[in-house]
C-alpha cells in the first residue's frame, strides 16, 4: 500500500500550477515522483533533448506532506529514525498535463469568495486496487469543495545525467535581462547559439531550414546579441566557444523563472554534451537539461576548433528509475489481469477531467517517446497563446492591428511554443559515445550534491542494452 | 551597388512598416538619392504605393547610395523588416546597410542600445527603452536578485538583425506602374482614424456574425494589374469583366461622401442595416496652380461642389471589404492626414500624409481600393 498525500495553500498551488505550465512546453505528460521529502515533476521531449525538472521540498513547499509505502511504514516501525529514505521508498507515475493543468482554470488568484483556500491531493495504490486515481479536492471559501478524479500510470521515470562539477562554463544571469535578450529574436527562429568573446557575450538565433528562391523572403531575421559580460551576475565562460540550443525550449525556461524572479545559471562544458539552465525559488529546485549542437553561427568567420560544425544532436544521456510497480513480473503479480489495463474512467464528473487513453501501463514511457516520432503531440500539448503579448512590450500601438475576431479566452495562464518539432532528424540515427557516457554517468551520481541520486547499482541495469 | 545610412526615426519607420506589413509581407522597396519607395501589391485587396523623403526616416548627412542605375531596388518581407525595426526603437543609434552572407543579399541592422540598469537597491526607472518599459511592470520584490555589477550603469547591448532580401533588377520592376485613376468625383479629409477604424470595426464584426453570409460572391471590377495601369479609363461601373475576388464572404462596407463634408460608413445584410454618418467635414481645394480654370470647374468633384446640398445627389459611394479596410486603416498608428478620393462605383484612392512635415508633399502613402460590384 502506497499512500501520497499532500495539501498546498493557494500560493504554493500557483507556484504548481506554473511549473506544469513550463512542463507542458517540454512534454504533453508530467512524470511525478514522490519521495520521503520532496515530490519531483519532470518531462522529458519526445525528441529527448531537453529535460524539465522541478524538485518540491517537502518542508518548505507544503502545508502538508506525507508519504509512505509499504516498505516505509515497516522500517517506521522497527526504528523511529528517518534512515528510510531508501530509493525502494518512491513512488512513480505520469499524468497527462492537460488534464491535470484543466483543474486549475479559473480557480487561482480570483477575488471571489468561493477562491480556492487550500488543495489536497492524494494517491493511494494497493495491489489490491485496480483504480489508478489521483484525488484532487480543491477547498474553496463558503464552504465548496471540488474534487477531481484523474487518471495516472506507472511510468519509468528518467532523469537526464548531468554532471554539474564537470561543468566547466557557467554564466548566471536575471531572467528580465535574459528576456530583453529573447525580444529581439523573431518568432520563428529555431536556435540558440551562444558564445562570448572580448568581454561581450553573444546571442545568435538561427535557423537552420534550408530555404531558396522565393522562400528567401520567408527565412527568418538573424538576430544577434551582443552584451557585456558585465551585465551577468558571473560570466565563466571559455572564450569563442559556441553552444546552440533550441531556442523554444530557453524561452519557456526564462519565461518561467521571470515569473517566479528566480536568478538563472546556465552551466555546460562542451557542443555536443548537455547544458544546464538551474534555479531555486521558494523551496522549488528546477532544472532544466538541454542537449547543445556544436556548431558555429552560420557564415561567421571565426570557426572554432571546439565546435564541431553541423552534428546533430544526441539525445541525452538518461537514467531509469523504475518506480516500484515497474518491473514486469512484479507488475503481473500486483495486478492479475494487466491487458486492458485502465479501468475505464468513470463518467466524466466533470468536464474538465480528461482520462488517459490509448497509453499503456506495462509500455515503457520512455521507448514510446522515442520510438514514435509524435510532431503533433507538443502542439496539442500547448494551449492557444498570444505570441506579442508575452515577449514584446504590449503598447498602444496594437490597436492598430487588424481585429481579433476571436473571443477573449477564458483563461489566459498557458501559451503556446507554436508546437512545431524543431528537431527533425532522427536522433536515434547518431552513434552515442557509450565509452563517454558511461564514464560520466558513474563518475557523477554519488559525488554531485545537487545532482539526482542513484537508484540501482550499475549492475542492476546490465543487460538493458545501454551501459554494456 | 552600395547602401548604408544611420537611421534616425525608427519609430516612425517602424510604425510605417507594420502598417505596410498589414497589406502584404512582399514589398518592393526602391532605394533612391531623395526618396525610398514602398510599394506592395497583393493578390488581392488594397494596394499601397508609399514615397518617404530619405530625411522622414534616415540621417541624411550618412546617407550613402550607389548604384549603376541610381536606384536600388529590393524585395524584402516587410513583415520580418518590421520585427527586426523593434530592436532599433529606443535605441541610441541604429544603422542599414546593405550586405552580402554568403550568396543571400541582406539588409543589416545594427543597433546599439544603451539602457539605464538600475542598482539592486533602486527601482527602475523609466528610460523609455523597451525594457525599462518590462521592468516597470514588475512588482516592487522585483529586484530581490542579485545581478553582477551593482552600481547604476549604462548597459550596452549590440544587436544585428539581418534581414534577408532579394535584389531585383530595373527590369523587373520597370514594369511596374502606379495605377490610372480617373478624376474624383468627391474628396474628403477623413475623421479621426481612430474612429473611423473602431466603427468600420465594429460593423464588419456584426455583420460577419450576422450570418455566414449566403449571399452569391462578389464580383470586383478588374484588380489593377501589376505590369500595367488598368483602371479602365471610361469607368465602367465595375461589373463587366469583373472577377470574382474571392470565394469568402467577408462582409462588405458601403463608404459614401460628398462635396459637403458629409461620409457616410453604413452595412447592409439580411437581417441589419447600419450607418454613421460623419458630418462637418472638410473637402479640402485643389490647387488652382494645376490646371486651367475652364478645366477645374470641370472637375466631377467641383460640380458636386457646386451642387446644391439637398443630401440626395452629389454622393460618390464605392463597396468595399470590411477586413481589408480594417488592414488599411491601421495606417491610423502614423496619425496623419488623409484625404479619400471617391470615384463613384469603382474606387477609393487615399493619400495618406505623415504629420510633422515641413512640405508635407513629400511624404504620401497613396492606397488604390477596388470598389466592389453589387
Amino acid at each position: 500500500m502506497t499512500t501520497l498525500s499532500l495539501s498546498l495553500a493557494p500560493p504554493a498551488l500557483i507556484r504548481l500550477h506554473d511549473a506544469l505550465t513550463c512542463l507542458s512546453k517540454f512534454n504533453e505528460t508530467v512524470a511525478i515522483e514522490a519521495e520521503h521529502d520532496l515530490l519531483r515533476l519532470s518531462a522529458i521531449n519526445s525528441t529527448k533533448t531537453a529535460y524539465a525538472a522541478f524538485a518540491f521540498a517537502r518542508e518548505l513547499f507544503f502545508e502538508a506532506y506525507a508519504f509512505s509505502t509499504d516498505a516505509n511504514s515497516r522500517a517506521a516501525r522497527h526504528h523511529q529514525s528517518t534512515t528510510s529514505s531508501a530509493q525502494s521508498d518512491r513512488f512513480c507515475c505520469q499524468i497527462y498535463i492537460k488534464a491535470l493543468l484543466s483543474i486549475f482554470r479559473g480557480r487561482i488568484d480570483r477575488k471571489k469568495d468561493t477562491a480556492v483556500e487550500r488543495c489536497d491531493m492524494e494517491i493511494r495504490e494497493s495491489p489490491q486496487q485496480a483504480e489508478c486515481r489521483l484525488t484532487v479536492r480543491m477547498i474553496c471559501g463558503l464552504g465548496v469543495i471540488k474534487s477531481y478524479k484523474l487518471t495516472y500510470e506507472p511510468a519509468t521515470v528518467q532523469h537526464a545525467v548531468f554532471d554539474r562539477t564537470k561543468a566547466l562554463n557557467q554564466w548566471t544571469a536575471d531572467p528580465r535581462f535574459l528576456r530583453s535578450i529573447i525580444d529581439h529574436f523573431s518568432f520563428s527562429a529555431e536556435q540558440l547559439d551562444m558564445y562570448s568573446d572580448s568581454g561581450k557575450a553573444v546571442f545568435t538565433s538561427f535557423t537552420t531550414k534550408i530555404t531558396e528562391g522565393k522562400e528567401v523572403l520567408k527565412h527568418p531575421v538573424h538576430t544577434s546579441v551582443a552584451i557585456d559580460k558585465r551585465d551577468f551576475a558571473d560570466f565563466l565562460v571559455e572564450n569563442k566557444l559556441h553552444v546552440a540550443i533550441n531556442l523554444k525550449d530557453f524561452k519557456a525556461v526564462v519565461a518561467h523563472a521571470e515569473t517566479m524572479n528566480a536568478t538563472v545559471t546556465a552551466r555546460y562544458t562542451r557542443p555536443c554534451k548537455p547544458l544546464q539552465l538551474a534555479y531555486e525559488f521558494e523551496g522549488v529546485d528546477s532544472q532544466f537539461t538541454l542537449m547543445t549542437r556544436g556548431e558555429g553561427v552560420q557564415g561567421g568567420d571565426d570557426d572554432v576548433p571546439t565546435s564541431s560544425r553541423a552534428s546533430i544532436p544526441q539525445q541525452l544521456s538518461a537514467r531509469p528509475t523504475p518506480g516500484p510497480a515497474l518491473t514486469p513480473a512484479e507488475r503481473a503479480r500486483r495486478d492479475p489481469n494487466p491487458a486492458p489495463e485502465m479501468p475505464p474512467p468513470p463518467a466524466a464528473r466533470s468536464r474538465s477531467i480528461r482520462p488517459l487513453t490509448g497509453l499503456s501501463t506495462q509500455e515503457n514511457f520512455a521507448q514510446r517517446a522515442s520510438a514514435e516520432q509524435r510532431p503533433s503531440t507538443s502542439s496539442a500539448a500547448s494551449a492557444s497563446m498570444d505570441f506579442d503579448s508575452l515577449f514584446v512590450p504590449a503598447d498602444d500601438d496594437r490597436q492598430w492591428d487588424e481585429m481579433n475576431e476571436e473571443e477573449e479566452p477564458q483563461d489566459i495562464l498557458g501559451w503556446d511554443a507554436t508546437g512545431q518539432e524543431t528537431f527533425q532528424a532522427t536522433l536515434r540515427d547518431e552513434e552515442p559515445d557509450f565509452s563517454r557516457l558511461t564514464a560520466s554517468s558513474r563518475k557523477e551520481a554519488p559525488k554531485d550534491e545537487m545532482g539526482i541520486p542513484p537508484t540501482q547499482r550499475m549492475s542492476q541495469i546490465r543487460g538493458l542494452g545501454l551501459f554494456d | 551597388m552600395r547602401f548604408r545610412t544611420q537611421l534616425v526615426n525608427p519609430l516612425t519607420f517602424s510604425k510605417l512598416t507594420a502598417s505596410l506589413a498589414s497589406l502584404g509581407k512582399v514589398c518592393w522597396m526602391r532605394l533612391e538619392y531623395d526618396v525610398i519607395r514602398f510599394t506592395i501589391i497583393p493578390d488581392q485587396g488594397t494596394q499601397v504605393w508609399a514615397q518617404i523623403p530619405i530625411d522622414a526616416i534616415f540621417d541624411e548627412t550618412t546617407y550613402e547610395l550607389e548604384s549603376n542605375s541610381d536606384a536600388i531596388n529590393i524585395e524584402i518581407n516587410v513583415s520580418v523588416l518590421h520585427r527586426a525595426l523593434r530592436s532599433a526603437v529606443g535605441s541610441t543609434s541604429a544603422q542599414f546597410r546593405l550586405t552580402k552572407k554568403g550568396k543571400t543579399p541582406l539588409l543589416a541592422l545594427t543597433v546599439l542600445s544603451a539602457q539605464f540598469t538600475p542598482g539592486n537597491m533602486t527601482l527602475s526607472t523609466t528610460d523609455g527603452g523597451p525594457v525599462a518599459e518590462d521592468a516597470q511592470q514588475l512588482p516592487p520584490t522585483a529586484n530581490r536578485d542579485v545581478v553582477g555589477d551593482m552600481g547604476a550603469r549604462e548597459r550596452e547591448v549590440w544587436i544585428t538583425q539581418e534581414v534577408p532580401i532579394k535584389i531585383l533588377h530595373e527590369a523587373v520592376v520597370d514594369g511596374l506602374h502606379e495605377p490610372h485613376c480617373p478624376d474624383p468625383d468627391v474628396h474628403i479629409i477623413l475623421p479621426s482614424l481612430q474612429q473611423l477604424k473602431s466603427v468600420s470595426d465594429r460593423f464588419t464584426k456584426l455583420a460577419a456574425s450576422d450570418s455566414k453570409n449566403t449571399r452569391p460572391s462578389v464580383l470586383a471590377p478588374e484588380a489593377p494589374g501589376l505590369s500595367a495601369a488598368s483602371f479602365s479609363e471610361n469607368g465602367g461601373s465595375g461589373g463587366s469583366g469583373g472577377t470574382a475576388l474571392s470565394t469568402n464572404s467577408s462582409p462588405k462596407l458601403e463608404l459614401s461622401a460628398n462635396m459637403h463634408g458629409k461620409l457616410k460608413l453604413s452595412i447592409v445584410t439580411d437581417e441589419l442595416r447600419l450607418s454613421s454618418v460623419w458630418s462637418g467635414l472638410v473637402n479640402p481645394e485643389l490647387d488652382p496652380a494645376q490646371m486651367s480654370q475652364t478645366a477645374y470647374s470641370q472637375l466631377p468633384s467641383e460640380r458636386n461642389r457646386a451642387a446644391k446640398d439637398d443630401g440626395e445627389s452629389g454622393w460618390a459611394t464605392v463597396r468595399i471589404d470590411g477586413r481589408d479596410w480594417g488592414r488599411v486603416l491601421s495606417v491610423g498608428r502614423l496619425s496623419p492626414k488623409v484625404v479619400a478620393c471617391f470615384i463613384n462605383e469603382m474606387a477609393l484612392v487615399l493619400y495618406v500624409y505623415l504629420p510633422g512635415r515641413r512640405n508635407r508633399e513629400d511624404s504620401c502613402l497613396t492606397y488604390y481600393i477596388n470598389s466592389f460590384a453589387l
